[in-house]
């Protein structure tokens, strides 16, 4: 399937977004919940726990999901869609959403992985149903926001910036 | 596939650093890290080798502050050169914007660059993208080498596209900034 050149969240969406990872977060007692993209890009965060180095933890997450995807196919199977992580105090679940996103749900012992998984599944569709939104008015709302005078503004920044 | 977040005021790109094993990925990266202001860039992990050969990738985010009321992000990637890790190498392209083609350009690489930018190629292909029309920069990187080949040469087999292109000495950090300055702008002109 062909990528998209970009994905453009609006504010209506993105509110819709952190009720349902704030609406996870509470019924699984998780520390934190996070929506990453599978490029690696955190695209909304709930919860204390993901906070810090959020964006290495994006990045590290991405790769550890697409590496997983490619041991799915070495061993013949069609592909992994969760990944579970379990450590003495803190697991991580990840579960992928519509083939574009991830859904990672941080957590301690006191919460069961059966109703992570559960809920998560629950969420899951709706993040679903939010990214065809997102898709489809993608194109249509592009140009509002890249208009000529922000990309000569970040053209200059570029050179100010990356440079000895 | 870049990330324009109109709720937070966010845009996030992804530029991957592609090339054979040793040509000099992770020294473009670690020379951007060292050398920009300290405030634009976050903290640079490196996932590698007891060797120090990468082993999954490298990554460092830049930030650029905000622009017209956007906070802009590039997040630099580099992939494993070696060929034995090509799969690893699928999986870090996922979602790139832009991609820095570096170069070893020592004559004994020549075969190995030319394998490396058809692989690249053909991996671009598997996640539905053309490289004809996909922002890239090539860097002819070690030009301090005594059989590095001429630039000529390289131009005519290994940028047949003519994209940008930037002779650099990443060890001493010649043309990095040249490089990250065209790939950025590149992205950007394509969102």
């Amino acid at each position: 399937m062909e990528q998209l050149t970009n994905l453009i969240i609006s504010d209506r969406e993105l509110a819709i977004i952190m009720t349902a990872l704030n609406k996870l977060m509470h019924d699984t007692s998780a520390t934190s919940v996070m929506l990453i993209d599978k490029s690696g890009q955190v695209i909304a965060t709930q919860g204390s726990g993901a906070r810090r180095n959020v964006t290495s933890l994006g990045a590290l997450l991405a790769g550890a999901f697409s590496s997983s995807r490619h041991i799915a196919e070495l061993l013949g199977e069609k592909d992994f869609r969760t990944i579970f992580q379990q450590g003495v105090n803190e697991n991580i679940y990840t579960t992928l959403v519509e083939e574009q996103w991830l859904l990672v749900i941080v957590f301690d012992k006191l919460t069961h992985i059966g109703l992570v998984k559960i809920l998560s599944k629950k969420s899951s569709d709706e993040l679903g149903r939010i990214l065809e939104r997102v898709r489809a008015d993608t194109t249509r709302r592009k140009s509002s926001v890249l208009n000529v005078e922000f990309r000569s503004s970040v053209e200059d920044t570029i050179d100010l910036l990356f440079r000895d | 596939m870049a990330l324009i977040n109109i709720a937070t005021h966010e845009i996030h790109c992804k530029i991957v650093y592609y090339g054979i094993g040793y040509c000099g990925k992770t020294t473009n990266l670690q020379y951007v890290f060292r050398s920009i202001n300290p405030n634009v860039r976050g903290e640079m992990l490196s996932i590698a080798t007891e060797t120090e050969r990468t082993l999954f990738f490298d990554f460092l985010p830049l930030d650029l502050g905000s622009v017209h009321g956007f906070r802009t992000r590039f997040h630099l990637y580099t992939v494993p050169g070696q060929i034995l890790y090509e799969r690893t190498r699928l999986a870090v392209l996922n979602g790139a914007d832009g991609i820095v083609f570096v170069v070893d350009s020592q004559s004994e690489k020549f075969e190995e660059n030319i394998q490396s930018i058809t692989e690249l190629e053909l991996n671009l292909h598997r996640i539905g993208k053309d490289l004809a029309n996909f922002p890239l920069v090539m860097q002819w990187n070690k030009r301090d080498m005594p059989s590095a080949l001429p630039v000529h040469v390289l131009e005519r087999y290994l940028n047949r596209r003519r994209v940008p292109s930037f002779e650099a000495v990443a060890s001493s950090g010649k043309g990095v900034f040249a490089t990250l300055r065209a790939i950025s702008k590149c992205v950007m002109a394509q969102l």
